[in-house]
């Protein structure tokens, strides 16, 4: 219908209507192209809500230190790339972000390897009381992190006794951070693994326990070599969430990098009592963003391939 | 290669009992078939064997050791599964060298190996190719190459076959019998498909609701069935039953179609009692053309028939107004006869058939156990040709 009025529309374009007029036209006559402006529309919407905030970061971050005050628009105000070396020399950022990254290794570790074996077990294995007990691990989940922080904060720093024994110091350790985080996170962790060892077929584990593996084995050897995706998922997402963490890696170490200080803690030193260096903030977090940065592009690449081999077609 | 015994195995699943006081033995370089409909406890049973599955009582012993309570991975046992179960991270060397590197042996050693596995099964050149890439039937080979590559004292296969398509899977199954001629160790063999079990086992285990009906050689299964069960599942077609009594001078059917005149005073037996009568469908004979002993004329009609080419079945009623029951086709007087190709057979023309009484099977009809086999000396057979029962699919 629209393909014979057509040439008409086309006619009358050309003497009435403007650019604007010519393009509704077409439009009606061809639909996809309103999807696809649509489309245009709203992925540069979230493009510029997302990106915008770190190109003006990285303008911050290029600035002249002095002049930030003055305000800084679209172009840095003076340029000054020496921020990036500065920040270093100022405090020792590095290693503020070396905590950071131990925090985030460590606690993806002890979750990858906790959430696999409670992955196994929901996923693969039928056994009285699963459900209640999935259930329990979402309902955990639930809770408010800050839920959790003052009993946990006088356990790791006033050394509660139980049951006559004193738990170490964790204030101010790695531990102090990576336990109560592995715990908040876990139950996500689960879930990813439990949905993805579920889909591994029965007949690969029962072929690795009779060739010489324990169900041990076989999880680590078989299935979680195919569930390689979903492990990649569980880990980034951890990893990631980790490393961003306010609240305990704040609260639960002191405020020097050998305190275990995470990385807003060594932003936050750039603030002394008479001056906010902006510029220098900006220029660490952006160096703050870049290993996770790495770690994503990387892993992502491996999610793909993971994706792509059609591993499990049998 | 190792004796496999099984002694009183019990498997509960919940309240469902699969398998009820199982007893195999299994001789040393033996290829046993466990054969049943499906959901009979057969892949229990040879998963009890494997160790995926602990019997809820009962001992497994392999060799002279009791396996009971270990892993699958300390039975000396290999295993080919019916979905093939290769682990398609792997290549295909990997996949069967990967019991091997488990078990530490040295580099040389496990070469050694896989090249003649690779060999056994036919597949040189293929070690580095993922599964993906792979055609069924090769994928089924590198299975068993995983398999022999272990040399484990005995192979466990479940359904190896029954994803493969029709062609490829009567291949297989005179490479398997090949392989089981080279290596000479034991096979327990799973399957639904009594042509396999017929064709590949020194010994059949036919197997239903969980109880062991039979196990003995292939042609004494189909012979000398020991229940109605085996005799309607052995052999392709099934065998004809004929519901009727046993009288003071043979059997007399329940339709009134069929007497059998024979000495009852042997058999263990009573007059009067209810019987089962068994034919196989190649031993129903058109009456014309049959000599020796066989019973008095039956007139029937022909229904359908179905050339198969070196024979046609052709479907008899005893009374062509009758339907036929299609749950029960014997209870209504259909009968199943089996000739050569030669023999003229029409749809809807009257023909009047003979049982060949050498060949006749007498079943309690209470408790289902076989009577007598053979009711007389062996019948002849003038001009067609009396084939023996199919094996195809």
């Amino acid at each position: 219908m629209s393909q014979s009025t057509q040439p008409e529309t086309d006619g009358t374009d050309d003497e009435t209507g403007g650019i604007f007029t010519n393009w509704v036209d077409s439009a009606i006559a061809n639909p996809k192209k309103v999807y696809r402006a649509m489309f245009a529309t709203v992925a540069i919407f979230f493009l510029f809500t997302t990106l915008f905030p770190l190109y003006w970061l990285t303008m911050i971050a290029f600035s002249d230190g002095s002049r930030v005050s003055e305000g800084v628009g679209l172009l840095p105000t003076g340029f000054d790339p020496s921020s990036f070396i500065e920040i270093f020399q100022q405090v020792p950022f590095h290693l503020y972000m070396f905590n950071s990254l131990v925090f985030a290794t460590l606690t993806t570790i002890f979750v990858l390897l906790i959430a696999s074996l409670a992955g196994y077990a929901f996923g693969r294995l039928q056994f009285r009381g699963k459900r209640p007990m999935m259930l329990a691990v979402l309902v955990i989940s639930f809770f408010p992190p800050a839920a959790f922080f003052i009993p946990l904060f006088q356990l790791f720093n006033q050394q509660i006794s139980f049951l006559g024994i004193t738990p170490p110091e964790l204030y101010s350790t790695p531990g102090g951070v990576v336990i109560p985080l592995s715990a908040v996170f876990l139950p996500l962790a689960i879930f990813i693994l439990t949905t993805f060892y579920g889909q591994i077929p029965d007949g690969l584990e029962d072929a690795a326990r009779i060739e010489g593996t324990t169900r041990l084995g076989a999880l680590f050897r078989v299935i979680i070599p195919l569930s390689a995706p979903g492990v990649a998922t569980a880990g980034i997402l951890t990893f990631i969430a980790v490393y961003n963490e306010f609240f305990f890696s704040f609260l639960m170490t002191g405020a020097a990098a050998q305190d275990w200080a995470p990385i807003v803690d060594g932003i936050i030193s750039y603030r002394s009592q008479f001056q906010v260096r902006y510029d220098l903030m900006a220029a660490a977090s952006i160096v703050a963003v870049l290993p996770v940065a790495t770690l994503v592009v990387i892993a992502q690449e491996k999610i793909v391939s993971g994706l792509t081999s059609g591993a499990l077609k049998e | 290669m190792a004796t496999i015994e099984l002694k009183h195995i019990r498997k509960e699943y919940g309240n469902d009992i699969a398998i009820e006081d199982l007893n195999l033995d299994i001789k040393d370089g033996e290829f046993v078939t466990l054969v049943g409909p499906s959901g009979c406890g057969k892949s229990t049973t040879i998963e009890t064997i494997a160790g995926l599955t602990k019997p809820t009582s009962g001992t497994v012993s392999i060799g002279d050791r009791d396996v009971t309570r270990l892993p699958p991975k300390d039975r000396g046992i290999a295993m080919v599964f019916q979905n093939i179960a290769l682990f398609p991270h792997k290549d295909v060397y990997d996949n069967i060298s990967f019991g091997l590197q488990l078990r530490k042996f040295d580099e040389e050693e496990i070469d050694k190996r896989v090249e003649k596995a690779a060999d056994t099964v036919q597949l040189n050149g293929m070690l580095d190719r993922m599964p993906s890439e792979m055609s069924g039937g090769q994928r089924q080979r590198v299975a068993i190459a995983r398999a022999i590559v272990r040399q484990p004292d005995a192979f466990l296969m479940d359904e190896p076959l029954a994803n493969l398509d029709a062609e490829l899977r009567v291949h297989m199954r005179t490479q398997l019998q090949r392989i089981h001629d080279e290596l000479d160790t034991t096979i327990v063999y799973v399957t639904h498909d009594q042509a396999q079990a017929m064709t590949m086992s020194d010994r059949i285990a036919v197997i239903d609701d969980g109880d062991l009906q039979q196990f003995a050689p292939p042609l004494e299964c189909y012979n000398k069935p020991a229940n109605l069960f085996v005799a309607g599942f052995i052999g392709s077609p099934a065998m004809n039953f004929i519901e009727g009594t046993l009288t003071a001078d043979g059997f007399e059917s329940d339709a009134g179609y069929i007497d059998v005149d024979f000495d009852t005073s042997t058999m263990d037996a009573a007059v009067g009692q209810e019987v089962v009568l068994g034919v196989r469908p190649e031993h129903v004979l058109p009456s014309e053309s049959a000599t020796g002993d066989v019973t008095a004329q039956i007139d029937t009609y022909t229904d359908v028939t179905e050339p198969m080419g070196k024979e046609i079945f052709v479907y008899l009623v005893t009374d062509q107004s009758a339907t036929v029951d299609m749950e029960d086709p014997s209870a209504s007087g259909q009968l199943l006869m089996s000739v050569g190709p030669a023999v003229d057979v029409g749809e809807n023309d009257p023909l009047s058939v003979v049982f060949d009484k050498s060949n006749l099977h007498l079943f309690d009809a209470d408790n289902e156990t076989a009577l007598a086999h053979g009711l007389s000396e062996p019948a002849t057979v003038d001009t067609s040709e009396d084939t023996p029962a199919s094996a195809d699919d």
